[in-house]
This record gives structure tokens, sequence and C-alpha cells, in this order.
């Protein structure tokens, strides 16, 4: 057999990950995705107070934190009512969340479409601009994690969710600077991300009217075109979704055809030659993330794409840039709906459950996150992590590939591979925790 | 582009959740910072060589910022220690900068193996071996994650060849002189005892019993503002003491008290001086305390 593995190091990620990619005959048969080093985050919580994974979990992820901290006051406060005590959050608290989780998500995936995907195509299709992309890119995550510091107190890194509520108690001066700030991110967008209005973008449902959309998403969407990404990257073309948005309710598509989830059907599964642990639902591997909310949800604009370019780099890409529009324009919305008399905690600070057992989902960046909490004597004696990126890069089984390795599969080029792996939104951290 | 004159800027990351990496992307003035410097490598900015030119040592380095936990054996990158690669830059570096509570103490990620993992020059408040190599290099910048502004105010300052006055942990006075309890909006509920009991209130401070840490935790969160806007305990979360040699440490929400009172005292304060002025200050009732702070339906 003619066969070569080639190992290659992917860097500019979120951390770092090695690829050995196994070519026959000018082809990528197989790839083994393998992350260094595991950093044991849900050990450290065992022992600690149930209230800590608010601050430990967080560290988890220096991009993604906020939905760390998200899914863990989740998992506290559906424990506490699987033990009896109803937690019935206030519109505002609920908001705000929302708010911070949807400023997180915009941040992210501003980055990742200036700072690794842009630069990394262009030099994959030989296209390299003079642009400085890292400074449109930062511009625009700062401005709008701002906005959720004016809620949190800071990013990253913020504890602000408390179980029963959030910690702060703004004033409509407050949310006047929020708005202002979500206001220059939309402006910018428009501007310079895409070209026309977020009204008009948002009132497209179909790929027919994709030359309307101008800026830089317009010409990276024409450089994919021509350079075939709309027939590179499928995968299983089965996504799911198990956290609660304004993306996507929870379920699972497969071609097309939706239906329910059931989390207790969730596998985690240690793998040989590296620390991250692939997930399976019933034994099969689903795709999370922008391009699978846009699935579940049947958003019309990702559905017409997916109709042409199935579950392709294009459809992926385009995807997550769209999320951005959709939770610019919802974040808007949230400010004006705010309701500031309302409570901003349910719960006094005393109010602790000393036993339960509680799970969080939340739909992160790259995906649904799941965290599951065991607390007996208000002490954590079990804490457990599914990362979304720990769904797209597993490896393969004997029954299924990975993902992630579906896609690359077929390519001709480790160069081709490796900029549909970024496609992926690839965070080494949150897959070994 | 004369960047060959320029100081070279090697970031390289070990043990980490790439916090202070994000934490720097939100600088206002990044560009401007970063124009007088080189930068060699940079987790996710473009940078003149490669993670596997760093590897293979072959960079130049003027100065280390180094991210994350240190571990002697046992975390590779490209099949390398990565501890290895730290010491060989470490060696070349004029300066050296810890950005992070992990990088200068250990922080959360030492709690997996306190044994094994460290800071690069301190495991919590101790040297380590490789201290007395590096010391009259090295800047500390703890923090989970550390302040951008931290970290501009070190590097111009270095780019400006000047000289930056630091303390027994090698942290830079102008940022660590501060408490975190300077500059918060809830002094005045602090001088007068008064805690806020439930989270989510503009009123009441949190030291007493919602666990904040800010009179004993050295960092300038209360007057460089986070995201240049606010701060946790301006948001009414208290202060973990994430800067903290000791850092993480248990029950972040609550006040340990013993018969009442607070077991750790603000900085440099003696019980005696605390409970003297306790009594005095519980001893009057001042009603603008009991009230909330602005009423909307009068
Ligand atoms: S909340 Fe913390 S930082 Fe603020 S006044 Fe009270 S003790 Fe000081
Ligand atoms: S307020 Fe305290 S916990 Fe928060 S960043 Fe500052 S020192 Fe760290």
């Amino acid at each position: 057999m003619n066969n070569i593995t080639v190992k290659k190091l992917i860097e500019k990620i979120e951390g770092e990950a090695e690829l050995d990619f196994t070519f026959n005959q000018g082809e990528i048969e197989d790839v083994k995705i393998n992350f260094g080093f595991y950093r044991g985050i849900e050990e450290i919580l065992r022992g600690h107070d149930a209230w800590d994974a608010l601050v430990i979990t967080p560290r988890v992820c220096g991009i993604c934190n906020h939905a760390h901290l998200l899914a863990a006051v989740r998992a506290i406060e559906n424990g506490y009512e699987n033990s009896g005590l109803k937690v019935n959050l206030t519109s505002k608290a609920k908001a705000i969340r929302e708010f911070t989780l949807s400023c997180e998500l915009i941040q992210n995936h501003i980055k990742w479409l200036y700072m690794t995907i842009f630069p990394h195509f262009e030099k994959f299709v030989g296209a390299v601009s003079e642009e400085n992309y890292a400074m449109k890119a930062t511009y625009l995550a700062s401005t709008i994690t701002k906005a959720l510091a004016v809620f949190s107190g800071q990013w990253p890194h913020a504890s602000y969710a408390i179980p029963g509520g959030v910690t702060c108690d703004p004033t409509h001066l407050d949310v006047m600077q929020a708005q202002s700030l979500v206001d220059e991110s939309i402006k910018f967008f428009e501007e310079v991300v895409i070209g026309l209005s977020i009204d008009d973008y948002l009132a497209m449902e179909s790929v027919s009217s994709f030359d309307k959309i101008q800026g830089d998403f317009g010409k990276l969407l024409r450089l994919m075109i021509v350079n075939d990404m709309g027939n590179k990257g499928y995968s299983h073309d089965r996504f799911i979704v198990f956290g609660e948005s304004v993306l996507s309710k929870p379920g699972r598509s497969i071609i097309t055809n939706v239906t329910n989830v059931d989390i207790s059907c969730v596998i985690e599964n240690e793998q040989k030659g590296t620390v991250s642990k692939a997930v399976t639902y019933k034994d099969k591997f689903y795709e999370v993330g922008p391009l699978a909310r846009g699935m579940v949800a049947k958003t019309p604009i990702v559905r017409s794409l997916h109709k042409r370019f199935k579950d392709s780099v294009l459809s992926r890409v385009f995807a997550r840039i769209h999320e951005v529009a959709l939770l610019l324009d919802y974040s808007k919305s949230l400010l004006n709906k705010l309701q500031l008399d309302e409570p901003s905690c349910v719960l006094k600070s005393d109010v602790r459950l000393t036993d339960f057992d509680g799970i969080g989902t939340v739909e992160a960046a790259r995906g649904s996150l799941i965290h599951k909490t065991t607390v007996r004597d208000g002490v954590i004696t079990n804490y457990d992590i599914i990362t979304p990126t720990q769904w797209n890069l597993g490896n393969s089984k004997a029954v299924d590939q990975g993902i992630a390795i579906e896609a690359m599969i077929g390519s001709s080029s480790i160069e081709e591979a490796t900029f549909i792996f970024r496609t992926f939104d690839v965070c080494s951290v949150c897959t070994t925790q | 582009m004369a960047s060959q004159n320029k100081p070279k800027l090697l970031w390289l990351q070990s043990i980490t959740c790439n916090g202070n990496t994000h934490s720097f992307l939100n600088h206002p003035d990044l560009f401007f910072i970063l124009s007088h410097f080189e930068v060699v490598h940079h987790p996710v900015l473009d940078s003149s060589y490669s993670m596997e030119d760093v590897i293979a040592g072959i960079v130049p380095c003027d100065i280390l910022i180094l991210e994350g936990s240190f571990q002697e054996e046992g975390f590779l990158k490209s099949g390398v220690e990565v501890s290895s690669i730290i010491k060989h830059y470490a060696n070349k570096a004029k300066h050296i900068i810890s950005v992070g509570t992990c990088a200068t103490f250990g922080g959360i990620f030492k709690q997996k193996n306190p044994e094994a993992i460290s800071g690069f020059c301190f495991n919590a408040e101790e040297k380590t071996e490789r201290y007395n190599a590096y010391a009259s290099k090295l800047i500390s910048l703890p923090g989970c994650p550390m302040h951008p502004k931290w970290l501009s105010y070190v590097l111009l300052m270095i780019s400006g060849k000047k000289d930056i006055p630091i303390d027994n942990l090698h942290r830079p006075v102008e940022l660590y002189g501060y408490t975190v309890h300077m500059g918060c909006t809830r002094n005045e509920y602090f001088e007068w005892k008064i805690d806020t009991k439930t989270f989510g209130l503009k009123e009441g401070c949190l030291f007493y019993e919602t666990g904040c840490r800010g009179p004993y935790t050295r960092g300038s969160c209360n007057k460089i503002l986070w995201n240049d806007i606010n701060s946790k305990t301006r948001a009414g979360t208290p202060c973990f003491g994430c800067t903290e040699p000791n850092y993480p440490q248990e029950s972040f929400f609550e006040t340990k008290t013993n018969m009442g009172i607070p077991d750790k005292m603000p900085l440099g304060v003696s019980k005696r001086a605390y409970l003297t002025l306790t009594s005095v200050a519980k001893s009057f009732t001042i009603k603008r305390f009991s009230e909330r702070l602005m009423e909307y339906d009068k």
C-alpha cells in the first residue's frame, strides 16, 4: 500500500492542534486530530462549593467564558428545581443574560471571520491582501464586549450570573451606554462587513439575493464561490442543538428532517492518543454550531443555501456570519424591552440548597455546551462539561467518521484540509478542558 | 519599515485558557501599542514566525510574554517540552512579563496538580528554583485575566526605556499599589458596615457576608476600569481576589466569618483597629443607607 502519513501542527486557532493526515493516491483518506494537554477543570471543581463553578468554569476558555458561566448557573438552577425550589427569573434577568451571551457570540464570530477565515483563506487561494483584518476584528469585538461589561462588570471572565438572576442593577444611563455601543457595532457591521443595511440584509431569504451582500462578507462569499467552496468540506449532514435560544430551539436535523432530542442519549467516550473525549448521540456524530442552529431552526436563507451547497464550507461560513446579523438585531431589541423596575435577582444570597443534581445547556459560539453538576452537602462531588468542539472534532469510530474528519476526507492537499478544519472554529482549550 | 530596530516581542502560551490573550485584544489602542514592537510570534495575531519556528528555537526575542501555568515535564508541543521552549527564550530575552495569575503564581490550573504545576518564577508566594536566574528581568502582571492596560503600561515603559518600579513579587507598584476596594462605588456602605445581603442591588457592600475580597486584594480594577467601563464590584459581583498568589480559594460568594467578624481583615488593618471602628460605625443608624439610592416613583 502506498499510504503516507503527514503530521501538521495547526496554530492560531484557540490554542493548537496536531493533525495526522493519511494520504492514499494523492487524496486524504483519514485524519487523526490530537489535542495536547488536559487541564482538568472537572477534577479541580470536585470538593469546591457548588457556586464556585460560576468562577472556575469560565476559565475553561478565554473566548467563550461567558457561555460557561451561563451553563454553570443554569446547571445550579436546574438542580435547585429538581430538588423542589423553583427559580422564576424575572424577564429583566433573563433578558440581561441573553444580551450578554449574544455579545459574546458576536465578538467570537467576528474574530473568527477576520482573524481565522480571511487571512487563511486568502493565503490558501493565493489572494493575500494588505488589509489589517485584526484591526477590524478587535474594533468590533472590543466595542460589543464593552456593551457586555456594562452588565457583567468585565469581559473576559465575569461571574455576574448567579442562581436567581444577575448581580448587576443597571440604570437607564447604563442601558443607554450599552445601546449606543450596540448601535456603533451595527453601524460598523453595515458599513464594513455587509455593505448594506441590516434590515435589508435580514429581509433576504434566498441565495438568489447574495449579490446584494457587499463589504468584506460579500467579497469573501464571492471568493469562496469562485474557489468552489460550495463543493468542499461536506460532512454527514447531521446537526444537533441542545440549548434553547433565539437562534434555535433544541432539535436535530438529518438532511433536512428536524426531530426532537433527548439529552440522556448523549454519550462521551475516551479516545486513544488525544486527551479530548468524543461525543455521540445515539452512537452517531452530529455537527453543532451556527450551521446546525440554522438547519434546526429552518432559517430560510440557511436552508436555501443548504439546498444548493449542502453542508459545505460555504454554508458553514455563511451560517456563522449570518448569526452576527441576527444577534446584533436581537440584542438591540432586548435592550429596548428591558424592564428596569423588576428585581435583578429573585433569591436571597443565603438561599443555598446543599443536595442536588442539575444540567445546564447553552448555545455557545461553537454550538451546544452542556454542564452537569452533582452537589452533596453543598460541595461538588462530580462535574461534567461537554463542549461544542468535542462534537465537531471527535476522532472517527469504527462505524462513523468524526464530523470535521469527514469534511476533510477527499481533499487533495493539506492546505485545503486545514482550511476546512478552521471553518469549524476550532478551540483546543475547550476540547481538552 | 524599520522593524529590525524595534524590540522583538514573543508571546508564548503554556497551560492556559487564552484569557489574557483575549483580554489584551480588547485594548482600545492595541495597534498603536504594538507598533512599537515587532511581533515575532503571537497566539492569534499575524506574526513574523510560525509556532514551528518558535519550537525550533530560531526566533529572536527581546521581550518574552508568558501566559499560562508552568510545568517542568509532560506538557508538549509537537513533541517538545514547553518548559524547555520557555527557558530557551527566557534566557535570550531582556524582559520577561508573566501575564495572568497562572504564569505568575500558578493560578487555577495549578490546582490540578499543585506539586508539579506553578508559575514560572513563583509557586504561589514562594520563589521557584528558576527565580534567581530571571529575577533581574521579571515583571509580574497577575490577574485572572490581567487587565489589558496593565500590559500596555509595562510595554510602553519598556519601549520608552523607563524603569518600572516593582514590589517584592515583581508587580509594578503603579498598578498593584492600590487595593481593588479603592474606587469601588460601594465604599460608603463599607465604612458603615452595611452588606448588600441580596445580590442584584447597587446598594450595600459585599465584604461582610457576600464574599468580596477587594479590601485585601492588590489591583487597580476600580481605578483602571475593565473594558473602560466597569468592574466586578460595581456590577454587584464580589472581587474573587484573582490577582493574589493564593488564588483561587474556596466559597467565592460567601464571607468566612468567625463570630460574625470576617476572617480576613483589610490589608494592613489589625483586628483591634477593625473592631473599634466597627463598634462605632454600628452604633449609629443612618437612614440614608437603609434606603434605595434612587427612587423612581416618588
Ligand atoms: S464591595 Fe468590595 S470593593 Fe466594594 S466597597 Fe465593598 S469591600 Fe470594597
Ligand atoms: S475585581 Fe478582583 S476578581 Fe475581579 S479582576 Fe479585579 S482582582 Fe480579579
